[in-house]
Order: C-alpha cells, then structure tokens, then sequence
C-alpha cells in the first residue's frame, strides 16, 4: 500500500546532493529550494512522519505544486520515489476524497465504460462553469465503439496480446487506438480487448484518493487474462507506468490479486516499445513526414520506450526526426494538473512550444494523450500525434 | 510577519522574501545536511546586484549574519546559516551577460548553472572547462567562492584558473568590480584570488568574468585495468610526463568499479587492484596521437588491459555513472562523507594503502575514487547505520585520513573548502601566523562579522 509509513526508510536515503534541481520542471520555474524533491521529502518527514510541524496551508501549497512527473527519481541515483512519497502524503492529509464535478467524473466516469455521452455532458458543463479555459474535446465516437473484442492477425499470426485501452485513447484519441489494432494486426498479432477494462487510475491517486484507485486496479485486474496473451500492450506511458509499477503497490501485500499485478508488471509493454522489440513483419515502404519526439515523462519504468518512436520511424525513407533540444523536458501538462495549476502549467509549456518551433518539425509525435492535448492546444501550425499513428500511415492503413 | 520581515519586503518586495518554517526549513542546509542546526530567519531571492547590496547594508547596520547560498549542492556545509539570519538565494540572478567570441571571454550572473553555461559556450564552439560533478545544478558565482574544481582539473585546472574578474558586494554593501575581460592584470593586490575560495565569507560574488577555450572537437575514452596501485600511480606519472595529458583521468579501486557497474552496461573489468579512466581531447590528429602514446605506455608498463571505449553512448554512461557515484552509494550506506584530500600524485599509491589500512583499523567502510592526475583523491567514509558509536569511527578516520594526507605533502581540501567540515582541521595544514593574517583580512572586509560566520575557522581561535 502507498502507505507513508512504508516510506520513512527510503526518505532517508535521499543525500540531498540536490541533482533534482536539473530536472525539476516546477523548480526551473520557480527556483524555489521549498519547490524541489529534496526538501518536499525533508518537509514531508517533518510534517508528517516526526510531527515536528503542523500540516499547514503552506504544506498543502508545497505538496500539490507538483507534476507528479517523476523526473526526479529518474535523475535521482538513490531513485526514492518521490511521486508515490508525494501522494501518500496527499492521501494522509485527507485530500483523499474527491468532492464536486471533478470527484464526479473521477469517481464515477472513470470506473465505468460506455458513458461517453454523460462524460461529454460533463465536460461542456466543466467549460461553461470555467472549470477550464482549456479542456480536451471529447472524440464523437469513442473507441470501444468503434473496435471491441478480439480483432484476428492478419497473414500469419505470431501471437496473441491483449490491449488496455486507457481513457485517453477511448475518449479523446480513438486515432490512437484505431492505429494501435491495425499497425498490431498487420504485424501479425491476434489482439484481445477484454471487455470491462477501466481507468487505470493515475488521475485519482494524482488526487491521493487511494481507495478509489484500488477499486480500479482490482477491476482491471479482473478482466485480463494473462495466461492466454504474450504482452499486455498500452499506448499510454502513464497507463504502463501505473501497471508497471503501481499496481501492485496499490494492493495489500495479502491482496489475492497481487499475484496477478505481479504478472501484468512483467507483460506490460508500450506499443512501440513492443513493436521494436520483436521487430516489424514487414517495414513500411516510406513516411514523408519532418518530424519531432516529446519524450514524456512517464518514460522510467521501460529503459527502451523513449527509443522506440525513435527506432522505428526515424530511419524510415522520407522521414526525417529532428531532435528537440531537451527531448526529455516536461510539457506541464500531467493529467488535471494543467486545469488546477494554470500558470505553472503554461510557463513550463512555453519553453517546450518555444524548443518546438526552433526544431521546425511540422508533427510531433508523443506517447501520451495529456501531453499531445496540452501541446496541440499551444501549438499553431504543427499537428501532433502518436507514433503509432504515423506508423500506421507509413503502412498506409490510415491516412494522414 | 516580523520586523526582519517587514524590513526586507520593504527593501526589496514582499516576492522576494521568504520567511514561512515549510520554505525556511529548505534552506536549512546544503548537500550536508547532518549540519543542519537551525532555519535561517529569513530568505531573500534578490534578482540584481543592487538588491543584494540594499539587503546587505541592511544586515550589517543591524549586525544580522548573511549566508550566500547557490544550488545547496556543496559537500563542506558552506551554505549552511549555522547562526540564523539571513540566507541571500543567488539562484534569480541568472542571466549570461554576454558570451564575447572575438575576446574568448563571458560574463555571468552569479547564479547562472554551471551546466546551462557549458551548453551556451559549447553552442559556439567555445568550451569552459571547470567541470565540479554537480554541474549540472551548481552555480558559478559558487563555483568561484569555493574554488571548485573537478575531473578536468589534470589537464585544464579548476575555476581559479578561468576567473579575470569579479563584481562582489562587500558586507556593508558597498560594491566592488574586480579585474576584468582582460586576461593580464597587474594593478595592486589581485583581490579577484581572494575571493576566489573565499567561502561567502567576505562578500557576495554577483558578476563572474571567465576567460574561454576553443572546444576540443574530438574526444576518446579509454579504460586501463591495473595490476597494482603503484602500477596505476606510475603509468599516470608516465603519461603525464610524456605530455598525452588526458582531459579527464580518474582512479577507482575494485570496490568502486564495482559500484558502478550496478548501473553502467556493458559492465566495466573488475580483474585489476586499480582502474584508470580517462577521456583524451583535442583534433582528430591529437586524439589519435595521444591514444597512441597511452596505449603504448600502458603496454610497456604491462598494464592487465587497456581498453578504447569506441560506443560514443557508452562514454557517456561511464562518464555519468561515475558523476553519479556519491549520490549512488546512498542507495546503500545510510550515510556517506565525502572527503577530498590532495596529495602530489606520485603519492597516490601511498595514500591508498593508507586509507585501506586505516578502514581495517578504525572498522568502517571507505570508498575510494578520486582525480588520479592531480593527486586529489575522493575517500568516502560510509556508514551503515547512524548512531554514535558509528559516528564516532567515522570521526577517527576521517581524523587519521586527513593526517595521513598531510603527512604525505598534500591539502586537507583539493576543491570543496573548509566550511563547517574542515574548520577543526585548518590548523593542522595552516600555521597561526598565516592563519591570523587571514582572520585581519576577515576583518577588514567584514568588521562586524556578518557574512557566513562559523565557517573556515572554529569560532574563539583553533583547538
């Protein structure tokens, strides 16, 4: 469990040698010392673990201004798990229950499927009550209406994966996951889409509502079946990192399902993480396309998912994958984060739109849908999309 | 609020000051945080020279104590308000003044990140080359308080080499601009070396001028496998002596190869007594060369192996693993303390077997690595659990490493200061005429004591 008490040993191994300034996106804006991991996990110990300090507004300013991006464990040699060591701390200082529109839609849309309508009413309502200036328009069609069940190889089959479809695809992006069946199938594997798949529940530990997140993992759980797939494919960073690395943590260590969240830990693959590794059927003839890679920050609990998009498109005829200064550099958006921390949010985004343009790409490509919203809607002229998508186009099989 | 408050909102803007215990309690220590005594009273986030100066004259009408601070990122507790006060944050006043190509000279901010620079530089072909492992945090305003300095030191030197000029304002605020874009001087006292290494102790550094290499376009890491220590220590002196100074040459035992092999692929060997790793720069022509010249030293001294790491991505790793190697033993040791003693490097295999025989008599742990070519070397005195009958042991030998590198002819501190870590041993390097003249120099800069006291020297005089 992300209980803080399991926590205090691993707090204690950051040295503070203070490298989690560099990667920081909240402390590069701020530079604030108060603003950055070491000192939020020195606060948290005092605060929370030895009780030397009352929870206060302040303490609460401190631990929601973060991301949440983890890119200080990544920097961190000791890798303490700032993100996990955060929202225990938000669980513990009862931000746990969600209340108004948004614990609506947290608590109720994401736990089930099949509600697009009442999720676009939602959403029109969120604008017209200027919850957000900027918020996601939801696809017409979602994907489980479009694609469900098991969707056969095409030419031989080489095996069989099933496919967790996260919320980002199935309500804003179905291109997505439209890309990931066909670009799958022609490659030769059979993918099962189990029916009763729900969020994966990063936006509601986000909010340290913990026992809502486990309700998720269990049903999600529930409907795999593991034994009968080779991988367990998502096109969501943030939906692998949850099933990577979360999942199991979110259980009780007796849990009857830890098992199982062990087992999915050790099936759960990136698309393109995937599809490079077992390598392409058959490589697609050409891809005219000059584009650039937002590496998200959710990268961490796969060492070869920022190569992939890289691997497979890059050196595809006509294509041509111009770098971005800082390819690895956060786009502020993290999940609600940019709706409740508007400011932060788009300073840390106008240094990304900024290294954008000077790569002069016309496409970005991005595995996450938050960042691939937030970037479009700063962006002007360029489009940006999922590697997968232009993978898919590079075959053909969908059009530009 | 308090007055103190009050008065420096007043002074310089209520978005600039901090004083809420959540932000104190971030600025209560730097890297060492087993100093951490107290917060400081407050914190200011001054963005130009002349804020700083209205905070100082403030502080020192009021007798209040000044802490400079950069990242926080130092390893001697020099940043730490070991007596409250004020903490003056540089880290806003970070803008690249200028970058002057025709002149190979720039001008920073105090503040500006070491790293952010290398790249600005390197963009035009231009290369700095101070390289301390927090580089890519630590801020050159620091860098040139501290004399940082760091695996580039064997070939290039460390920040003392590179300053020409420095703006600084004193503790009674007034501000001073020392040297210059010029790289020759000779106009009295050169007060840019003193402040040089100075410690936050006579003045706050706001401006740096630097001076400018051309990149070396080249680079190549190679990996000698040792039989011996003296094996090691001699096939440095030889390359050293026959000019293919590499740009980086840095020594680790067993143990800290093997450290870093937990995280680098593929593996380095860990068959030899000692490990060599260096990087040599410059044209094409000149890498070919002095590879050439490596390799064939290393053969005729019959080194075990000698290995040229050809994967450019792979340089990287090693290089970053081994930045990372401090932090890193964390994940292991509830405790680590870093020392940085520097003896002439023909004594490296002496101080070696010192610090190894001094683990085995004190009954602790001790890393080794350190900058083989300029002899300063990085002991790491570990600790499994913290209680003081550890601290204790840790204590003695860090006591008895600090003895033994003196004895050897070397410095208590090749590039991190005294701080709050070295101060009760100054005197054992110093003798008390030199170590008076620098309290008079104190003095003059800083009659009423304000600027970062309790650090360099132990309070009251020398034990």
């Amino acid at each position: 469990m992300l209980k803080l008490e399991n926590y205090q040993e691993i707090i204690n191994k950051c040295s503070h040698c203070s490298y989690c300034q560099a990667t920081c996106p909240v402390y590069l804006e701020d530079l604030l010392e108060s603003h950055v991991a070491r000192n939020r996990l020195n606060l948290i110990n005092q605060v929370l673990i030895l009780r030397t300090m009352p929870v206060s507004q302040r303490f609460r300013e401190i631990l929601d201004r973060c991301l949440l991006c983890t890119n200080c464990t990544q920097t961190c040699s000791s890798k303490v798990p700032v993100d996990e060591i955060i929202i225990a701390a938000r669980a513990e200082v009862g931000k746990g229950t969600l209340g108004g529109l948004k614990g609506f839609v947290m608590s109720k849309m994401l736990k089930q499927r099949g509600l697009t309508g009442l999720m676009s009413k939602a959403g029109s309502l969120a604008q017209k009550i200027g919850v957000a200036r900027e918020m996601p328009q939801l696809a017409s069609k979602s994907f489980d209406q479009i694609y469900s069940g098991t969707i056969p190889a095409q030419g031989e089959q080489r095996g069989r994966v099933a496919y967790f479809v996260g919320c980002g695809t199935n309500f804003l992006y179905p291109d997505t996951g439209v890309a990931v069946v066909e670009v799958l199938t022609r490659n030769g594997w059979e993918v099962v889409i189990p029916d009763g798949q729900v969020c994966c529940g990063i936006p509601v530990i986000a909010e340290g509502d913990l026992a809502a997140a486990r309700e998720m993992v269990t049903a999600n759980l529930k409907v795999f079946d593991l034994d009968s797939v080779e991988a367990v494919i998502t096109d969501c960073t943030s939906c692998g990192m949850m099933m990577k690395e979360k999942f199991s943590k979110l259980l009780d260590a007796d849990d009857p399902l830890q098992e199982k969240a062990q087992a999915l830990a050790g099936k759960i693959f990136e698309v393109t993480d995937f599809l490079q590794q077992k390598g392409l059927s058959e490589t697609p003839p050409a891809l005219d396309k000059t584009f650039t890679y937002h590496v998200p920050c959710h990268r961490g609990w796969s060492p070869t998912v920022a190569d992939a998009p890289r691997n497979l498109l890059g050196s595809l005829p006509g294509a041509e994958l111009r770098e971005l200064e800082e390819p690895e550099r956060c786009c502020g958006a993290a999940g609600t984060f940019f709706m409740q921390q508007r400011e932060l949010s788009e300073s840390i985004r106008s240094h990304r739109l900024e290294q954008i343009e000077a790569s002069q790409a016309d496409t970005v490509i991005t595995q996450c849908p938050v960042c691939r919203f937030y970037l479009s809607a700063g962006l002007t002229s360029q489009q940006v999309t999922h590697p997968v998508i232009l993978l898919a186009q590079a075959y053909g099989t969908v059009q530009p | 609020m308090n007055g103190l408050v009050k008065d420096l909102t007043g002074l310089i803007g209520e978005s600039k000051v901090l004083f809420q215990p959540e932000d104190l309690l971030a600025y209560a220590n730097d890297a060492t945080h087993y100093f951490r005594t107290q917060p400081p009273d407050a914190v200011v986030l001054p963005t130009s020279t002349e804020e700083i100066s209205r905070v100082l004259s403030y502080a020192y009408e009021h007798y209040i104590p000044v802490t400079p601070r950069g990242a926080g990122s130092g390893l001697s507790g020099g940043a730490t308000p070991v007596k409250g006060g004020i903490v003056v944050d540089t880290k806003r006043m970070n803008r690249i003044v200028e970058i002057d190509r025709a002149n190979m000279t720039a001008t920073v901010e105090g503040g500006v990140v070491l790293q952010n620079f290398h790249r600005a530089v390197e963009k035009m072909g231009l290369f700095y080359p101070p390289d301390p492992q927090s580089m890519s945090v630590c801020t050159m305003g620091a860098n040139v308080a501290t004399r940082a300095g760091g695996p580039r030191g064997v070939k290039y030197g460390t920040t003392g080499n590179y300053v020409t000029g420095l703006e600084v304002v004193l503790p009674d605020g007034s501000v001073i601009k020392t040297g210059g874009k010029f790289v020759k001087q000779s106009v009295g006292y050169d007060l840019t070396r003193l402040m040089t290494g100075s410690e936050g102790t006579l003045g706050i550094i706001t401006k740096v001028h630097v001076r400018l290499l051309t990149l070396p376009p080249e680079t190549r890491t190679m990996v000698v496998v040792c039989e011996s220590l003296d094996q090691a220590a001699e096939i440095v002196s030889e390359i050293i002596a026959r000019g293919a100074v590499p740009s980086m040459m840095e020594f680790m035992i067993k143990l800290a190869v093997t450290v870093m092999n937990t995280f680098v692929f593929p593996p380095l060997p860990t068959d030899g007594e000692a490990y060599l790793l260096m990087e040599i720069d410059g044209t094409a022509a000149q890498v070919e060369h002095d590879a050439e010249t490596i390799k064939a030293i290393c053969r005729d001294m019959k080194a075990r192996e000698i290995r040229e790491v050809e994967d450019e991505r792979v340089a990287r790793v090693y290089w970053k693993a081994r930045s990372a190697m401090y932090p890193f033993i964390m994940t292991i040791f509830k405790r680590a303390i870093t020392e940085d003693i520097t003896v002439p490097r023909s004594r490296i295999p002496d101080l070696v077997r010192a610090i190894q025989e001094i683990a085995a008599s004190v009954g602790i742990m001790i890393g080794l690595a350190g900058h083989a070519g300029d002899g300063n070397m990085h002991p790491t005195v570990l600790q499994s659990e913290i209680n003081e009958e550890i601290a204790a042991k840790a204590k003695q030998a860090i006591d008895m490493l600090v003895r033994r590198g003196l004895e050897l002819g070397g410095t208590i501190s090749g590039e991190h200061g005294i701080g709050i870590h070295k101060q009760e041993y100054l005197d054992w390097e110093l003798d008390q005429v030199q170590i008076d003249l620098m309290k008079r120099i104190k003095a003059a800069f800083d009659p009423r004591g304000i600027m970062n006291p309790g650090k360099i020297w132990v309070e009251g005089g020398q034990q």
